[in-house]
């Protein structure tokens, strides 16, 4: 314990450090180095904490992690949880150095696919939750098989009474269930199910959840019913998208069996707002402009569906493609990704519109959309985001619909906290 | 010759083996040949499924998870026959990384036995212990290449194989003797992900020409496009990378 509490004096000092010379948030700096004084630091830190719960997959750990613990923290419970997003074992230990000293209840932790891995042991954890394994940074992750065996072989070394819960529309994670001898609980979607990467296998098992009668009301709000625990009940929730629905399910599942009744946890539901970057909605020279964070093929697929149902003829777009490590070193997905579907959109027909492909890869997003149908006059390409997003934020009608890659967005959210627009990312919750 | 031509582009295991974007490809070359007024079908050839000579003017074989490959291993020998007649017809084939490698001799894993190619290209591949992940640019009979290679296989190329070109950034076929990919009559295997056709419209170009010129059994020029979106991409990555 001596070497553990060193190891959170270094971390903290590196945190106070990396955020008085402006470096960035501190989320993953102090856990790196205290890692290194102390490999068991998380182990030792997370002892403390009743209830640890892990969530990963592809998409939505964020998103699902905010809600689960907005509901908890609501319902009384203290809670701690990487809430930057930083997701590998550096990201906890950080948090957990950041809390040291505090009494929580409830550890919320989304961690990384592959890191998943070595941590999920060593957090100890009550519950798990796989929302989806899509293919995503093959150059980093590697194929989804083997994302889904790794986590296969990590889930029997797991204690018995571990609660998993899996989203059984995926037929990768919907796999799992063979992998556990403990209690698995199965969501789903009654209809509209997503379409989950091809698989040579089919889906076995049925899902014990299922959300139903699902209304996309506005661009910004939707509801639907589930039944659970022998209740049933009506979830509002101010997000777009069929995924953020499995997102929503997965929490309210997870708090059902922390107690917390389903009626409670669609009520606070209704206050949740998407996390950074996740659909965001803000003001640049009174210019309406919406972020949607793209990371990989069936992501980037889904948020354009949902936009391009609600483009209107003068709004324009911004993409921006970054290939650092945090985004893939590969951009070979954007040909994965569904750019073909802002054709059907009515904009197609204006021509005021305007495309701005921005980023390191600026020049291959450009060709991507070329090739999604678009003539070259309307898209623009300017590898620096700042100039970029000054040009779209210039024109005068229309709203500007902004999809950043990781980094790209870190970048981007640094751009509007430095002109004042919006706090740093670290601040918010 | 506009609105007289036309294509049927067959997309080998589309459905198994489409990883890491190779899907672009096919999308490359149904808009170049589309810009031009040539018709253009995509028929997706998968397990089962029967394959005839003269049913496909292009081929195009992409990559695929270890799982799939194993799969269309087993099928590829009942097609290996017709794949090899029509190259030698004249047929254009482009293959990429899994693609490639079972349109060789073999493939070999670190354990358990050899997994046989139908040997269209003289070359092997062996399981190496390194990925090789990371951009690369050739240069080749089409100029410069570009693309993302990512591969544990080391492929070695027979003396009577011709390389696809010579790596000047990355890896290629194996790291050690500076080849990538592999050419024999208009059929090309390489590592390029990318997606390759996109990025380097000359080679897309290439393949359209001699799928209409073996089609049609006389001499095509393709009308020029505009290619300055591509060609930045292209220059963009030699500059960075090359």
């Amino acid at each position: 314990m001596i070497s553990t509490t060193l190891a959170v004096l270094l971390g903290k000092a590196i945190g106070a450090s990396t955020k008085k010379l402006n470096l960035g948030g501190g989320s993953a700096a102090p856990g790196l180095y205290a890692l290194k004084l102390d490999p068991n630091l998380i182990l030792n830190l997370t002892k403390s904490i009743q209830t640890n719960i892990v969530i990963t997959g592809t998409n939505g750990k964020t998103t699902t992690a905010r809600m689960l613990a907005h509901i908890a923290q609501k319902s009384g419970i203290k809670t701690i949880r990487n809430h930057t997003g930083s997701n590998l074992e550096r990201g906890i230990a950080s948090t957990l150095i950041s809390g040291f000293g505090k009494k929580y209840e409830l550890g919320i932790w989304e961690l990384d696919e592959a890191a998943f891995n070595t941590v999920a042991p060593k957090l100890n954890p009550k519950i798990i939750v796989f929302l989806n394994a899509f293919r995503d940074q093959l150059d980093r992750y590697g194929e989804v098989d083997a994302v889904v065996e790794n986590w296969c072989q990590t889930l029997k070394t797991l204690k018995r009474d571990t609660l998993v819960v899996v989203n059984g529309d995926d037929a990768n994670t919907a796999k799992l269930k063979a992998c556990f001898g403990g209690k698995v609980v199965m969501f789903g979607l009654e209809k509209n199910k997503l379409k989950g990467e091809k698989t040579s296998q089919k889906i076995n098992g049925k899902v014990d959840i299922k959300a139903k009668n699902l209304k996309q009301n506005k661009f910004d709000t939707l509801c639907f019913n589930l039944d659970i625990k022998k209740q049933s009940v009506l979830a509002k929730l101010n997000f777009s998208g069929t995924y953020n629905v499995y997102n929503a399910l997965a929490a309210i599942i997870s708090a059902s069996y922390l107690n917390i009744s389903p009626q409670i946890s669609v009520k606070y539901l209704q206050d949740v707002t998407p996390a950074f970057g996740r659909f965001e909605k803000l003001t640049i020279n009174s210019k309406v402009c919406f972020i949607f964070l793209i990371k990989n093929p069936t992501g980037a697929t889904e948020v354009f569906k949902t936009v391009s149902s609600q483009l209107k003829e003068k709004d324009s777009l911004l993409i921006a493609l970054n290939d650092n490590l945090a985004d893939g070193t590969d951009v070979s997905w954007i040909w994965d990704a569904n750019f073909e579907i802002f054709r059907n959109s009515s904009r197609v027909q204006s021509r005021e519109y305007t495309i701005y492909a921005s980023g390191s890869r600026a020049q291959d997003l450009a060709v991507r959309i070329k090739y999604a149908g678009f003539k070259p006059e309307a898209i623009t390409v300017e590898n620096e985001l700042n100039k970029a997003l000054q040009q779209a934020a210039r024109e005068k009608k229309g709203r500007l619909f902004i999809f950043p890659t990781y980094t790209a967005m870190l970048r981007l959210q640094k751009i509007l906290a430095k002109s004042g627009i919006k706090k740093h990312y670290w601040e918010e919750d | 010759m506009k609105n007289e031509l036309s294509i049927v582009i067959g997309y080998l295991y589309g459905d198994l083996m489409n990883i890491y974007g190779d899907t672009g490809n096919i999308i490359a070359l149904k808009k170049r040949a589309e810009w031009r007024g040539i018709e253009v079908s995509v028929k997706n050839i998968s397990i089962k499924d029967s394959l005839k000579p003269r049913q496909v003017d292009l081929y195009f074989f992409g990559g695929g998870q270890d799982q799939s490959q194993n799969l269309v291993a087993k099928d590829l020998k009942s097609k290996g026959n017709v794949i090899k007649q029509e190259v030698d017809r004249g047929v254009p084939l482009l293959s990429i990384c899994g693609g490639y490698q079972l349109l060789a001799q073999y493939y070999k894993p670190h354990e358990g036995p050899k997994l046989k190619g139908i040997g269209l290209f003289q070359a092997y591949t062996e399981a190496g212990s390194n990925r090789m992940i990371g951009n690369i640019v050739v240069e080749s009979m089409f100029g410069k290449l570009v693309g993302f290679e990512n591969h544990s296989g080391k492929t070695y190329l027979k003396p009577e194989a011709k390389p696809l070109g010579k790596v000047i950034k990355g890896f290629g076929n194996n790291g050690e003797d500076h080849t990538e990919g592999c050419i024999y009559k208009n059929a090309i295997g390489c590592y390029m992900h990318g997606s390759l056709l996109p990025k380097n419209p000359y080679l897309a170009d290439w393949l359209i020409k001699k799928a209409l010129e073996t089609k049609y059994g006389k001499e095509v020029e393709l009308e020029p496009l505009d290619n300055t979106l591509e060609l930045q991409a292209q220059q963009k990555t030699i500059q960075r990378f090359g």
